[in-house]
């Protein structure tokens, strides 16, 4: 808030007011309710009930009817405020035929009256549901869905830093015949997507039996050309002097490699590792093909499916949404400097 | 230990010769300084004593033995880098530690030679920082302390001061002539700075595009620099340079003027600036152009008729003022003489 | 928070150094035998094979798939058919009217396609251009404002379009704040131009904040100084963004427009979830079209398919080519400076 109010105080040159400042503020003010808006109305609307959720219009905050115990009855009765000829009062509900609503008085549960249901509105407070978020990790596959999910993203993760960093070490720090073309050949498919390539890609990890299987999601998708160039251009900027003092010191290759530059790469690791999560976490439409069997399903294949169905459960699907998106904001919230860094620095997503 | 052998070596990158057949000796124990303007090959041919790079051809032994084909760390060498390259990720400890755990050298082992290395550096306050928090001196004494703990047949040394400050450049010359005279051992060092040269080296080797200028010791280079390019870029101000030709009456200058010199076959006659001093009777004239005082010494740029220029270093103060004509004299003892070939004339 | 992450990446790689250390021994033998050529080799070889296997390979098999025909997955049970495919794909009886296409869904994925690279591609650009004028004048806490334009580019595409298929539902919070203003609720994704409109639009909603970026760090490369030129000057606004900022963005303008076309070309993930390429087949596009023939629908045909990658993998090329010829331009000049 304080941002706004110095920014209300921020004039372009001078005491006028100009209209780019003007422009400037709607522009921000809209631009935090559109971005952030959307994710925030998700959120709210993973805590309604099934029937709060089809009411139309919607209300801002999820609501829970509130009910009442009372005497001779076994199950809680919901409440009502009704307002008629006698005054406003609360009410529970005993049963409703057609248009007339039997109810008591909770304090004074001998005497049913009988009230006409446009003269009475729900009785509710801010509640959550949080059967929308338990049910589906309990009754359906979404435990299962999330680990996939995390060893995907993980394994290929570990892989993709391991790798990269291995042959951007041997594309920048030694002199081969060769070289270049690899380097070019890496620099020419940094842009090819896998939509390309979808059919012979298929048949291959069909080929070596990883349809259905984790790995079959992983493998291909850890050589990231991107990963290499990122990688290289870091370690172009580590002095060969370095690497020869190390070689002084009766250090083999594969030391020089795991003690010296891959430390000294950390910070192009960070942003390797912050991104490969990121996309492997998100990843949709490789692992919507190779994977069809519900036990091995990703998040997000998970996600579509259940959003597929024909009588979409809005309440658990929206929460398992937010589910989805919880590492993500996470990672927003703690690295998005990082990220912001190396988008900036190398045009890399 | 530590005799190393060089013999006829020569690289070549593509088309260019780099090193055109050096030939050296490097005793036991001595302090041997490579110098020449850069691109001179003597970082090229220290990186391949080291075994960093390979010759083209050539051979390269140490202590008799012949090890061209031998990798960097079989050489028994240890080398401190222009810019040190100490493990920025390690501490101070660790980064000398590195090379001896590589050895699979017992830990008691590398402690006691690490205390040993630090205590001698005075750097053992520091030995759990990181190379970024500490100082360029530091980082030198750092640098050479990882050398020191290998226990080396030989210390490579490639213009280890060059990164520091003047101040602490002459303090650190001192002490690495300290370090040697305490642990006797042999140690090459390139530096293309000749004040360095002179003030350390027990010889001094002086390459020029890939060749062997001259090797000798720092006086003897003064005295008898064996052609035109030693003698130029030996000493400070560089040396007076004349051509003229020899004559029977002794050597005569393009300008005309004539010198009382012997100088057969001579075609170019030096004479270091120090060496001139003011004299009404001398048989040089010049015209004085920039007088550069300094206190206790001053430092004349004049013209000599027919264009050719003198500088001269007097002593004190000289009343000498811009445009005025003097007369120089000079001992012909230290006149240089040089033929055609650029070579130091038989006299 | 430093501390923590040392300590979590120090648990992390404990059993990875033991791997490391326990490799050393081998791999001292191999850099005897084979020299620091053999060292290249090995610390290339996993990346490579990974790589060749998984994205050269496929590559160079698409080309044979695209010349075969059935519904066989591999290839040696596959009937050669030489540009079968291709024709298939590209004949239209009259190619005034694309229900004459033998395969008029292509032509129609290829139309949407192309419909959407132009609108979202300008869109985006515009507004994205205009965020990062905005992010680049002298705001406070101008990483918030950043953040805040940037937050949606990390979220799935699955989930974003989710979030969407909620506000756009026809009970929607959108359907309610129309008729809250008094207008009449609209079925956004069962009208094919609003659908089309959505996709767009959540795909620029999905995306400005990643353009922004780059385009933002292109302006706070242009000296101050200029602007402060300018001032000096008195130039107006409006001039000074037409003859300076301009101007000097357009470098990574360049970059970013073929970066867009690139992205748009290949539209999916987003636009599937929200709308499944329908109603009927508004917002079908290129990628979804090469999903369905090969994998999704009851009869797949991978050689179609695969016929079809390698048409549009034409268009990427080009693109690709164009973006990296941009970039060592950009390059030369920032040298020359």
């Amino acid at each position: 808030m304080s941002a706004v109010g110095t920014f209300l105080t921020r004039r372009r040159g001078g005491d006028r007011w100009d209209w780019t400042d003007i422009v400037t503020f709607l522009w921000l003010g809209a631009g935090v309710f559109i971005m952030f808006g959307p994710a925030l109305w998700l959120v709210l609307s993973s805590f309604k009930s099934p029937a709060q959720l089809s009411e139309f219009p919607p209300t801002l905050l999820p609501y829970e009817a509130r009910t009442a115990v009372v005497e001779g009855y076994d199950k809680p009765l919901p409440l009502f405020v009704v307002t008629d000829d006698s005054g406003t009062r609360t009410l529970a509900e005993v049963r409703r035929v057609g248009t007339i609503a039997q109810m008591v008085d909770p304090e004074n549960p001998a005497t049913m009256e009988r009230i006409n249901i446009a003269n009475r509105t729900p009785d509710r407070a801010v509640g959550f549901s949080w059967g929308n978020y338990l049910d589906p990790f309990l009754r359906f596959d979404f435990l299962k869905y999330t680990q996939n999910s995390i060893f995907v993203t993980g394994v290929a993760t570990l892989i993709t830093l391991l790798t990269n960093s291995m042959a951007a070490f041997a594309l920048s720090k030694y002199d081969f015949r060769g070289r270049n073309t690899v380097v070019v050949l890496i620099i020419a498919t940094l842009m090819i997507p896998l939509s390309v390539i979808l059919v012979p890609l298929y048949s291959i990890v069909s080929g070596v039996g990883l349809i259905n299987s984790l790995w079959g999601v992983i493998l291909p998708t850890v050589a990231t050309p991107t990963g290499v160039f990122l990688l290289r251009q870091y370690m172009l900027t580590i002095p060969d002097e370095l690497l020869e003092a190390a070689r002084m010191d009766h250090a083999s290759e594969w030391q020089i490699y795991w003690r010296i530059v891959l430390p000294l790469t950390a910070p192009a690791l960070a942003v390797l590792a912050i991104f490969s999560v990121v996309w492997r976490w998100n990843d949709f439409l490789w692992p919507l093909i190779v994977l069809s069997r519900q036990e091995v399903y990703t998040l997000q294949v998970g996600l579509n499916a259940y959003a597929g169905e024909l009588n979409v459960q809005w309440h658990y699907l929206l929460a398992m949404t937010v589910i989805t998106m919880i590492p993500v904001v996470l990672v927003f919230v703690f690295l998005q400097r990082f990220i912001t860094a190396g988008i900036a620095g190398t045009g890399l997503k | 230990m530590g005799r190393i052998v060089l013999k006829d070596i020569r690289k070549t990158y593509g088309a260019v010769d780099v090193l055109k057949g050096i030939d050296l000796e490097v005793a036991e124990g001595e302090l041997v300084v490579f110098v020449g303007p850069s691109g001179c090959g003597k970082s090229t041919l220290l990186r391949m004593i080291a075994g960093l790079d390979r010759p083209t051809t050539g051979t390269i032994e140490i202590d008799g033995v012949d090890v061209t084909a031998r990798g960097a760390a079989d050489r028994g060498l240890a080398m401190v880098f222009q810019s040190y390259a100490l493990y920025p990720h390690m501490t101070v400890r660790a980064n000398m530690a590195f090379g001896l755990q590589n050895t699979k050298m017992a830990k008691a082992e590398i402690d006691a030679r690490i205390a040993e290395a630090a205590r001698m550096l005075e750097i053992e306050p520091l030995l759990d920082r990181r190379p970024g928090q500490l100082s360029g001196g530091q980082r030198q004494r750092v640098a050479i302390g990882r050398a020191i703990v290998r226990r080396p047949t030989a210390f490579l040394l490639d213009e280890p001061l060059s990164n520091l400050d003047a101040e602490l450049r002459v303090s650190m010359r001192a002490e690495l002539s300290a370090l040697h005279d305490r642990l006797g051992a042999t140690m090459i060092h390139v530096t293309h700075d000749q004040v360095e040269a002179m003030t350390m080296a027990d010889r001094i080797v002086v390459l020029r595009a890939g060749k062997v200028e001259q090797v000798d010791t720092p006086l003897g280079l003064y005295n008898r620099p064996a052609n035109l390019f030693v003698a130029g870029f030996i000493g400070a101000p560089g040396m007076n340079l004349w051509a003229g030709r020899a004559g029977a009456s002794g050597f005569t200058l393009d300008g005309g003027q004539v010198l009382p010199v012997a100088a057969q076959g001579a075609t170019t006659l030096g004479l270091r600036p120090q060496h001139l001093r003011l004299d009404p009777a001398g048989p040089l004239v010049a015209q004085v152009t920039l007088v550069e005082a300094l206190g206790a010494e001053s430092v004349i740029h004049a013209d000599l008729a027919g264009g050719q220029k003198l500088l001269a270093v007097l002593p004190g103060q000289p009343d000498l003022a811009r445009g005025a004509s003097v007369r120089f004299g000079f001992d012909p003892g230290h006149a240089h003489l040089f033929g055609a070939d650029g070579l130091r004339a038989a006299a | 928070m430093a501390q923590v992450g040392a300590w979590v990446g120090a648990v992390i790689t404990a059993p990875l150094r033991g791997f490391a250390r326990l490799l050393d021994v081998p791999l001292r033998v191999w850099q005897r035998l084979a020299g620091q050529n053999g060292m290249a080799a090995f610390f290339l070889l996993p990346n490579m094979a990974i790589f060749g296997i998984f994205v050269l390979f496929p590559l160079g098999l698409n080309i044979a798939y695209s010349l075969t025909s059935g519904g066989a997955l591999f290839l040696a049970d596959r009937n050669f058919a030489g540009l079968g495919q291709y024709q298939r794909l590209l004949t239209c009886a009259d190619y005034t009217n694309l229900l004459s296409c033998q395969e008029d869904q292509f032509w129609t994925a290829l139309g949407n396609t192309a419909l959407f690279v132009v609108v979202q591609v300008t869109a985006l650009i515009v507004l994205a251009t205009a965020t990062a004028l905005i992010l680049n004048r002298e705001l406070r806490a101008r990483s918030f404002w950043r953040a805040v334009f940037f937050f949606p580019v990390l979220l799935s595409p699955v989930v974003v379009g989710l979030i969407w298929r909620w506000i756009l539902d026809r009970n929607g919070v959108l359907n309610a704040g129309l008729v809250a203003v008094g207008l009449d609720p609209v079925n956004w994704l069962l009208d094919r131009n609003f659908a089309f409109a959505a996709a767009v639009g959540v795909t620029i909603w999905a995306h400005l904040g990643f353009f922004a970026l780059i385009l933002l760090a292109g302006l706070q490369a242009i000296p101050r100084d200029l602007y402060e030129a300018a001032e000096m000057d008195g130039t107006r606004p409006a001039r000074v963004f037409w003859r300076i900022t301009l101007p000097l963005l357009m470098p990574n303008m360049l970059v970013v427009i073929v970066l867009a076309l690139i992205r748009a070309v290949q539209v999916f993930d987003e636009a599937f979830v929200l709308t499944g390429g329908g109603p009927g087949t508004a917002t079908l596009f290129l990628t979804q079209y090469i999903y369905e023939v090969g994998f999704a629908s009851l009869l797949k045909n991978p050689g179609l398919a695969a016929a079809a990658s390698i048409l549009m993998g034409g268009v990427l090329v080009v693109l690709t080519l164009l973006q990296l010829a941009l970039g060592r331009r950009n390059e030369r000049k920032a040298k020359l400076k």
